[in-house]
């Protein structure tokens, strides 16, 4: 627009894991001055082009260009050269030390330190973008906005131009959150280019000043944020409407309720109802953070509902989880495949054994010779590679990795199944495979889908749900299409006064 | 110029490690005949008289078999609960805990008919050596502690308690004011095996090896601590209950380091004196790590390690070497080992930078 080169071109960057591709010909610019709202769900992507710039990762095609020339961002020290720093969500902060150390930290220079310049230098920096922090105040005393704070100052301080938030807001209160956003401000102002990712969609109308949207590790949409007049656009542009697959999805009669919540409270939720019948499958949409992780957590007895009331096979929630059956109960496939459903550092017996273990003990004994043979033929069966039970659950590739906890969990013959985000990273193969099992375990099971992907819940579900800030906004039926058209809006937390 | 990349391995390493592990001692057997040469006593005569008197006579070898058996029982114990990950640094106070409920069934009781007498004084050994081993565990459960402080400092007092029974309310008339119990009655006596110098307690080692090795493989309990020490998270996510096996490893644990602790009260000095109390605890943490926490390395590491320190003892006599350079070749023979563990994680490469 100005004739100039951007101070950042990423230009068809493209980068696979396995048979994942994460970034698919991703081309962006980051501007000088502006700030770029990365949307999209988890897993679409946005943490692999990150890592990238961070110099973490390798593109395996694509080339970065800095202020029109190429550059090869081999490592974080080369990233961290060309300017580009990253406030982590985590914060890579030293307890212990005080600020201004922690500022100082990694920084090149000679023996000898003078404190009084560097917390001079600290404290000029702070009042020049707003912020109030004490230089020498301890880490551990700080609230997490000040913490924040002291993350970008740490990249000001090196110099940074390029300044990556990842979903900085959080972790932040409201009133924190206003002033990170007026400190954002300054920093474009000086010059600074900002990238913002963000979940939030009124938060990226209030301060992008362009939005990519990221979905299945591609760009799907690069719009000004002028040019959106809302955020209910901005759901719509986020969910897409393209159907990849089309399953032949037949109406089952719904059965006995199978799983029931009643005014659930407390944890993020705000009177939360529920009801799941045997036969149907129940797709929770919404923007991720909404409440369908403590709602996911509740039902399946990671942790108790602080107030309301959950009934699980008729079951009070109490009793349900005091004496859980191996079989014939609840499966949950969540959505962190390597870190909750599987241990990395086992094999795949080990790992089939994980919540099938009820079926093959006999008194005190475990009968592994009996888990072989049927854990070899789920892996015939399911088409799991490598075929071989002695492999360890970190050397599979993520789709292989959820087939092995897919067959797992269908192998306990589950009442109710709780999927989440199922097809996440996997290839169309994969999905489709995933999507025609759960059709095919509706007919003994009522399922409760959460995903973010509302192609997926249109291919499955029989009745959607929709969350917002902790809150169910409607639930109806597939086939009611006036509902169904209003989704976007409703995800951006409008009532659905059709 | 050339770079070193450190990467992470993808495959683990298959039967080197078994190098990795032996150049780790040899490492440290190095420095120590370094550390020799520089006390002025020829390294390779140092060693060579180490490794006689551990191993060179019939009495030596029974001698390294009978300081085998407590080390042997403490790491079998240790290594249940670093199976799960919990870091029980404590086996030495179970040990002396162990040692003084043996002693109380003996010192109380000793007219107790024999078929009574040792199962009565086991029976009190692992009871209290047990719940030693459970306070940490439910203070790591409830309150977050950790217990690698905790069993750590519950060693001192274990230590100093039986100090004070020993120096006070226990304390042998007839001692001539030595601090020690009075000597057992005959029927609290592990008996020796046939004709040589070794303590019947070498069969209980068997047996309870056994059933370690059949308990962590074999059941359904065995089955979740391995996955529990592999991931909390999936442990849970899998119903599996975590903060019950936690405590329930300490309580192993506990149990076995007190039967060591009987043991070694009973069979080797006969009654309870502070002498009892040599660091075989912390011995078993080097022995579970050398044996990667198998129960049959561990009878193979413990008899090693046991020939240390009575080749060390030999050392003394012949060449006036400070006893703690048993203790500091233990320390290296650690160090190295876990630095080995490195290797076997990682991967080098040199490359042109």
């Amino acid at each position: 627009m100005t004739g100039q080169p951007p101070l950042i071109r990423l230009a068809g960057i493209s980068k696979s894991f396995g048979d994942v591709h994460a970034n698919r010909d991703i081309t962006l610019d980051i501007e000088e001055g502006r700030i770029l709202a990365l949307l999209g769900e988890n897993g679409a992507g946005k943490s692999t082009l990150m890592s990238i710039l961070a110099g973490q990762l390798q593109p395996d095609s694509g080339t970065i260009f800095l202020q029109g020339s190429p550059i090869v961002l081999s490592t974080t020290d080369r990233a961290i050269g060309a300017g580009i720093g990253m406030v982590y969500q985590h914060f890579k902060l030293v307890e212990a030390m005080t600020v201004a150390e922690n500022i100082q930290l990694g920084h090149a220079g000679g023996m000898w330190l003078s404190w009084p310049k560097i917390h001079e230098e600290v404290r000029d920096l702070a009042a020049q973008y707003g912020m109030k922090v004490d230089p020498a105040a301890r880490i551990g005393s700080l609230s997490m906005g000040e913490k924040q704070q002291v993350e970008i100052l740490k990249l000001l301080h090196r110099r940074s131009r390029i300044l990556i938030f990842d979903e900085p807001t959080a972790v932040l209160t409201p009133h924190e959150a206003e002033n990170l956003f007026a400190t954002m401000k300054l920093m474009v102002g000086q010059g600074k280019a900002i990238v913002f990712i963000s979940h939030k969609l009124e938060e990226v109308m209030a301060i992008a000043d362009s939005i990519a949207i990221l979905r299945r590790g591609e760009v799907v949409d690069r719009v000004a944020a002028a040019a959106v007049s809302s955020s209910a656009e901005l759901a719509e542009r986020m969910v897409g409407r393209e159907v990849l697959l089309q399953v032949d999805r037949q109406p089952l009669e719904p059965r006995q309720i199978v799983l029931k919540a009643e005014q659930l409270d407390g944890a993020g939720l705000h009177a939360v109802d529920l009801e799941l019948r045997q036969g149907e499958i129940l797709g929770i949409v919404g923007v991720a953070g909404n409440g369908q992780k403590p709602l996911v957590e509740m039902i399946c007895g990671l942790c108790p509902p602080p107030a309301g009331t959950i009934r699980l096979l008729g079951m009070e929630w109490r009793k349900f989880f005091a004496d859980q059956q191996w079989d014939l109960a609840l499966s949950y496939i969540p959505e962190d495949r390597q870190g909750l459903a599987t241990c990395q550092g086992l094999d795949l017996l080990d790992n089939f054994l994980l919540t099938t273990r009820g079926g093959f003990v006999r008194g005190p004994w475990l009968q592994r010779a009996l888990a072989d043979e049927k854990a070899a033929r789920l892996i015939r069966d399911f088409d799991i590679r490598p075929p071989n039970l002695q492999a360890l659950a970190w050397q599979l590739s993520g789709g292989n990795l959820q087939k092995m906890v897919l067959a797992r969990e269908f192998y306990r013959k589950p009442r109710l199944i709780v999927a989440e985000q199922p097809t996440q990273g996997l290839d169309i193969a994969a999905t489709e495979d995933v999507w025609k099992l759960l059709l095919e375990a509706r007919e003994q099971a009522g399922i409760l889908l959460v995903t973010g992907d509302l192609a997926e819940a249109m291919a499955l579900s029989d009745r959607i749900a929709v969350m917002f800030e902790g809150r169910i906004v409607a639930t109806f039926s597939t086939d009611d299409g006036e509902y169904v058209a209003r989704i976007p809006q409703m995800m951006a937390g409008l009532e659905p006064d059709v | 110029m050339f770079r070193i990349r450190i990467t992470k391995r993808k495959e683990p390493r298959g039967w080197s490690s078994f190098l990795v592990l032996t150049a780790a001692v040899a490492l440290s057997l190095a420095l120590s005949g370094l550390l020799l040469a520089l006390g002025g006593t020829p390294p390779l005569d140092g060693l060579a008289v180490l490794f006689k008197g551990a191993y060179g006579s019939r009495f030596a070898i029974e001698d390294c078999l009978v300081k085998a058996i407590p080390i042997f029982l403490c790491s079998l114990g240790v290594a249940v609960a670093f199976r799960l990950q919990v870091w029980n640094i404590g086996a030495e106070g179970q040990f002396a805990l162990g040692a003084v409920g043996a002693s109380w069934v003996a010192l109380t009781f000793p007219g107790l008919p024999s078929p009574f007498m040792l199962p009565a004084m086991i029976a009190m050994a692992v009871l209290a050596g047990g719940l030693w081993g459970m306070v940490p565990a439910i203070l790591r459960q409830h309150f977050r502690t950790n217990e690698i402080i905790v069993t750590l400092m519950l060693n001192y007092i274990a230590i100093l308690f039986l100090d004070y029974l020993v120096y006070g309310v226990w304390k042998d008339p007839t001692s001539f004011g030595f601090p020690m119990t009075s000597e057992f009655s005959p029927q609290a006596v592990v008996g020796r095996i046939g004709t040589t110098g070794v303590n019947w307690g070498l069969a209980h080692c068997l047996v309870l090896g056994t059933a370690v090795w059949v308990f962590i493989r074999f059941t359904r309990l065995g089955y979740e601590l391995k996955a529990a020490g592999d991931s909390v998270r999936a442990a849970r996510y899998a119903g599996i209950p975590y903060d019950r096996l936690v405590v329930l490893v300490m309580v192993i644990s506990g149990a076995l380091a007190g039967w060591a602790g009987f043991l070694e009260a009973s069979a080797t000095i006969n009654r309870l004196q502070p002498t009892i109390m040599v660091g075989y605890g912390y011995t078993a943490i080097v022995v579970a790590w050398l044996a990667r926490l198998n129960p049959l390395a561990i009878g193979v590491a413990s008899f090693l390690l046991a020939g240390l320190r009575v080749g060390v003892e030999n050392l003394q006599l012949d060449l006036q070497v400070p006893a703690a350079f048993g203790g500091i070749l233990e320390g290296l023979i650690l160090l190295t080992v876990l630095a080995g563990g490195f290797f076997n994680l990682y991967r080098f490469s040199v490359r042109r930078a």
